[in-house]
């Protein structure tokens, strides 16, 4: 092989040489790599640090949440993060792995809630909606209880109360919830203190319990002698005095609220302590009227039919009103072998006058000695038309002293009272009655004198017939000749009055100038009419 | 066919020319296009495997960490390169995300991969397997790291954003800056040079092998 | 130290010597050696494609296809460069409107925003790199297709140019990436990446592609000068076809 000889020369030489110490020269590089080493460390150190307590809170819902960006903040402050989210093995709820601050360590107490801060329509408000913004974020409430838990249930609606909110809890009762539900807003003279906080049904099914809360200071306003309401919506009043409308706030009139006032705003009370319950009224007036005190329940069983008795009748005394039926029923006395009608009212025998409530002590006990010595007196319960024309019954109780003496039982519950057959009970009575006179009444007699009286009257007509054909043969020729003459009279007559007839044509003469002289008079007085001057002056030349 | 090692060949021009030694810190140029034909690499070779390790150190760094963090009505938000590349590809941009990912990630991690994995010690007495392949693979690597134009591109998305925002830096972007300097250092090493130190290494050893034969 | 040793030069050409295009060199087509593309050892003798002894790529005396390739390339470059500009690269969505920002409403921005350098830093990354890159490998493609003389030393320099800043139009792509990583808050501010990034990204793949593709020694092609050499005696090879070598008497053994 022939080695190319003629190829060009070198490459040009660029750079002078330089002399360099070498041995430092490699371990000043090392020191790159060190330091970046150093400094990834403390990073990773300065991380691990700052961390917290992991918690796990288990929610229903991840919605909002993200790992590595959602923030867990308490007053606003950040507290943590979520770092992670798995569905739980059974996949019913979300766990969600958050990784508190150092600062915050205290969250991981056994009592704190955490929640997630959503945009959230409640009937307290609209809240949470920075969220729609920023995202949700979870928020906590500080527990303080001294142990720790890793693993917390999270709650699905913001607590109502944080535990760092003070104020005074009371307990309501009433029939139905109406609009109202967790969040409602509490009022005192229109100003929300505080708001609904839980609420059950009562374990007999029989009404709801609520659990409300009124914020600090206004927890003082609940006293003793407050009265609560709903507030929900319109408050309507038509009475004697006119239309009222009353509205608490316009937020109740879709979202429901309740309101309280001292029903005695002279008098002073006494602040009621937490916990305290009181009963929870439709509206204002019904809360502010006399106490009805408790309701007494009263069975009354009737033997007669109850068309006509629906629950909601009133139980009236003497025109008050002391109560209402609650239900009525059919019950089969084995012992009597009969129907019987037992009717469930419910009275308040507080309103029959507050000194009949003063001067008993005790309720229920006295309550049953004034029972007995009324019942004594002929006290009943009666069945009354309330309306003749669409046949509807109230009760009435009232007092007859005729009646009948009972026994009344004033342990047995519920109480029973004696009662009386009711006013169509009477009608029935009467019309029996009525009935038995006319069962006395002698049809048979009767109706033999009337055979009697016909067979009479059967001769009577035959004597009749009898007169009738002799008229026809006696009397009647004398009667034509007679109608003969009548006859010749009315032709004279007749002549007389015909067309022809002189007086005939002369009467018409007559009739004909008095018509001429009336039509004179009449063209007279058009023209005085028109020309009423001429009375005066005379008729004027035209 | 028969190797030439007196020989070199301009690799932009095709000039060739005789093979000559190289004083310390030399570089041979062709006479006729200015290429660089061959040069020195003298002492950077024994620096090359802390710049490498500190590199990789700072790869690491940069990627856990968030890059930065910008603030907005007190609303916060954050990335890092992984992050960013996982939001381009939520956003549908797919394509645009795998290429981000390959020129900041892929890429110059294959490279400095690579060099640690030759460098090491204990590959310097024996081939290490694989180093055909390898060395090859760090070369068609090369020419696409793009970490110092991602640098750039940080700072000009900082400064965009520094108008509406609070714009708060992360660890990583002082350990980006880093990274470029080091990747800056370490990528200007030709890799076809350590076909020759190798060789340089096996005639040595060759030698003394023979020598001692 | 090397092993090689310095042997005395018929001259030594001066230190600080400029490289001179019309020097006149042997290339090492015309000598029968090629250089590998990956190691840089000289081989003498070898087949096209045959592997380098040492690292094991195949040698080629050129690249393959060279023009071919780095012209489709380029005009798929071309062509995604117009949705580049055109499409938005970034939308910015703020609880009030959304804007759609295309590379050369980034700059404008940056420029009425008083970021000047800024401005000027994305204008010449994003806009004009690339169009310059298109308008070089054109040229070069060009040229290198006519085996023109032309300033080869400029356009080799050109070469070298478009190499080296070739990765620097990524900027944009980055700065969209960080921004719609960031910039994820919700419903206050959100950026996503527009459609033009991608092609924008196609953009400088293709170019890179393209020079890569490109082989420098083409634009120093030329036809011989001395055909009665006996050394070079077989005709230089097509650019574009360079497996006819191994149809050509070798001249060394």
């Amino acid at each position: 092989m022939t080695p190319p000889d003629h190829s060009d020369d070198k490459p040009a030489l660029l750079q002078p040489r330089r002399a360099r110490q070498r041995n430092w020269l490699p371990s000043l590089v090392w020191l790159i790599p060190i330091v970046a080493a150093i400094v990834g460390l403390t990073l990773v150190a300065k991380i691990l640090v700052e961390r917290g307590p992991m918690v796990t809170v288990s929610f229903r819902s991840a919605e909002g949440l993200e790992a590595g960006k959602t923030k867990v903040k308490y007053k606003d402050v950040e507290i943590g993060q979520v770092q992670s989210l798995k569905l739980a093995a059974d996949r019913s709820h979300v766990l969600v792995g958050i990784q508190l601050n150092q600062d915050a360590s205290g969250f991981n107490a056994e009592d704190t809630r955490f929640w997630v801060v959503r945009p959230r329509i409640a009937a307290s408000g609209i809240s949470g909606l920075g969220t729609l913004l920023s995202g949700a974020y979870i928020g906590a409430d500080a527990g303080a209880s001294e142990e720790t838990k890793k693993n917390f249930v999270g709650l699905e609606q913001p607590p109502i109360v944080t535990r760092d909110a003070s104020g005074r809890q009371f307990v309501l009762h009433t029939d139905d919830l109406g609009s109202l539900d967790i969040g409602s807003p509490i009022f005192y003279r229109r100003i929300k203190v505080g708001q609904v906080v839980a609420y059950d049904l009562d374990s007999d099914g029989r009404g709801v319990t609520l659990r409300i809360f009124v914020n600090a200071p206004y927890d003082k306003f609940v006293t003793q002698a407050s009265r609560f309401w709903h507030a929900s919506g319109f408050d309507m009043e038509l009475n004697a005095s006119g239309f009222k409308l009353h509205t608490q706030a316009l937020s109740t009139v879709v979202l429901g609220g309740i309101a309280f006032r001292d029903r005695d705003e002279e008098r002073v009370s006494p602040p009621a302590k937490e916990g305290s319950e009181y009963p929870l009224v439709e509206d204002e007036s019904t809360a502010m009227k006399e106490p009805d005190g408790v309701p007494q329940t009263a069975l009354l069983y009737f033997d007669q039919s109850l068309r006509g008795l629906q629950p909601g009748a009133t139980v009236d005394f003497r025109g008050v009103v002391l109560g209402e039926v609650k239900s009525i029923g059919v019950e089969y006395d084995k012992t009597r072998g009969e129907f019987r009608m037992p009717v469930l009212v419910q009275i308040y025998p507080d309103r029959l006058g507050r000194r009949f409530h003063e001067e008993t002590g005790e309720q229920r006990r006295s309550n049953a000695q004034v029972l007995r010595m009324l019942v004594k007196r002929g006290m009943r319960a009666q069945l009354r038309n309330g309306n003749l024309l669409t046949g509807q019954l109230y009760v009435a109780i009232d007092f007859f002293p005729k009646a009948k003496p009972a026994q009344i039982d004033p342990d047995k519950v519920p109480l029973e009272l004696p009662t009386i057959p009711g006013s169509l009970d009477e009608l029935q009575q009467q019309l029996s009655d009525i009935a038995g006179k006319l069962s006395k009444v002698p049809f048979d007699e009767i109706g033999r004198d009337l055979q009697t009286t016909l067979k009479t009257l059967n001769k009577t007509l035959t004597t009749a017939e009898q007169t009738a054909a002799r008229i026809n043969n006696d009397i009647a020729p004398e009667m034509q000749a007679a109608m003969k003459d009548a006859r010749k009279t009315l032709n004279a007559a007749e002549r007389t009055l015909s067309d022809d007839a002189p007086l005939q044509s002369d009467i018409r003469q007559t009739m004909q100038e008095l018509s001429k002289a009336a039509a004179s008079i009449r063209i007279l007085t058009d023209y005085l009419q028109q020309h009423p001057e001429s009375l005066i002056r005379g008729k004027q030349e035209p | 066919m028969q190797k030439r090692t007196d020989l070199i060949v301009c690799e932009e021009c095709d000039a060739v020319y005789q093979r000559m030694a190289l004083g310390e810190r030399e570089i041979a140029r062709c006479l006729r296009c200015g290429a660089e034909l061959e040069r020195d690499t003298g002492r950077r070779l024994q620096h090359l495997l802390p710049l490498t390790i500190g590199a990789l150190i700072l790869f690491v760094i940069a990627n856990t960490f968030p890059i930065v963090t910008i603030e907005l009505q007190g609303l916060s938000s954050q990335t890092t390169l992984i992050g960013a590349v996982v939001a381009l590809t939520r956003d549908g941009m797919s394509e645009v995300a795998l290429l981000v990912l390959a020129t900041t990630l892929l890429f110059p991690l294959i490279q400095l991969g690579v060099l640690l994995y030759l460098l090491l010690p204990g590959a310097r007495d024996t081939r290490p397997p694989g180093f055909v392949l390898l060395l090859r693979l760090m070369q068609a690597a090369r020419p696409w790291g793009m970490i110092e134009v991602f640098m750039l591109g940080v700072l000009v998305a900082l400064i965009k954003l520094s108008n509406m925002a609070e714009v708060i830096p992360g660890p990583a972007l002082w350990s980006f800056g880093g990274l470029t300097v080091l990747l800056t250092v370490v990528v200007s090493f030709n890799p076809r040079y350590l076909w020759h130190v190798w060789e340089q290494q096996q005639a040595e050893q060759y030698g003394d092998k023979e020598a001692g034969a | 130290m090397s092993v090689f040793t310095r042997q005395a030069a018929p001259h030594v050409p001066d230190l600080t010597q400029e490289p001179d295009e019309d020097l006149p060199v042997q290339d090492a087509a015309s000598l029968g050696v090629i250089g590998c593309h990956h190691c840089g050892t000289v081989w003498e003798g070898a087949q096209p494609h045959q592997a380098c002894g040492v690292c094991h790529a195949p040698l080629h005396v050129r690249k393959i296809d060279s023009l071919t390739r780095t012209w489709a390339l380029l005009i798929a470059a071309c062509i995604m460069y117009i949705p580049a500009n055109m499409m938005p690269v970034m939308v910015t969505s703020t609880l009030f409107d959304e804007q759609r920002d295309t590379i050369l409403s980034g700059v404008i921005y940056f420029w009425t925003s008083g970021e000047w350098g800024l401005a000027l830093v994305v204008f010449v990354a994003s806009f004009l790199v690339p169009l310059f890159k298109l308008v070089a490998l054109g040229i070069l493609v060009f040229s290198a297709r006519r085996r023109s003389r032309w300033r080869r030393l400029q356009r080799a320099k050109l070469y070298r140019v478009v190499e080296a800043i070739g990765r620097w139009s990524m900027l944009d792509v980055f700065v969209v990436s960080v921004l719609t990583g960031l910039v994820k808050i919700h419903g206050f501010a959100n950026i996503h990446a527009g459609i033009g990034i991608a092609a924008f990204g196609a953009v400088v793949v293709l170019t890179m592609l393209a020079s890569l593709a490109f082989d420098p020694r083409l634009i120093w092609d030329e036809r011989p000068t001395d055909p009665a050499a006996d050394v070079s005696s077989e005709p230089l090879p097509e650019p574009a076809s360079p497996h006819d070598n191994a149809n050509k008497p070798q001249e060394t053994a």
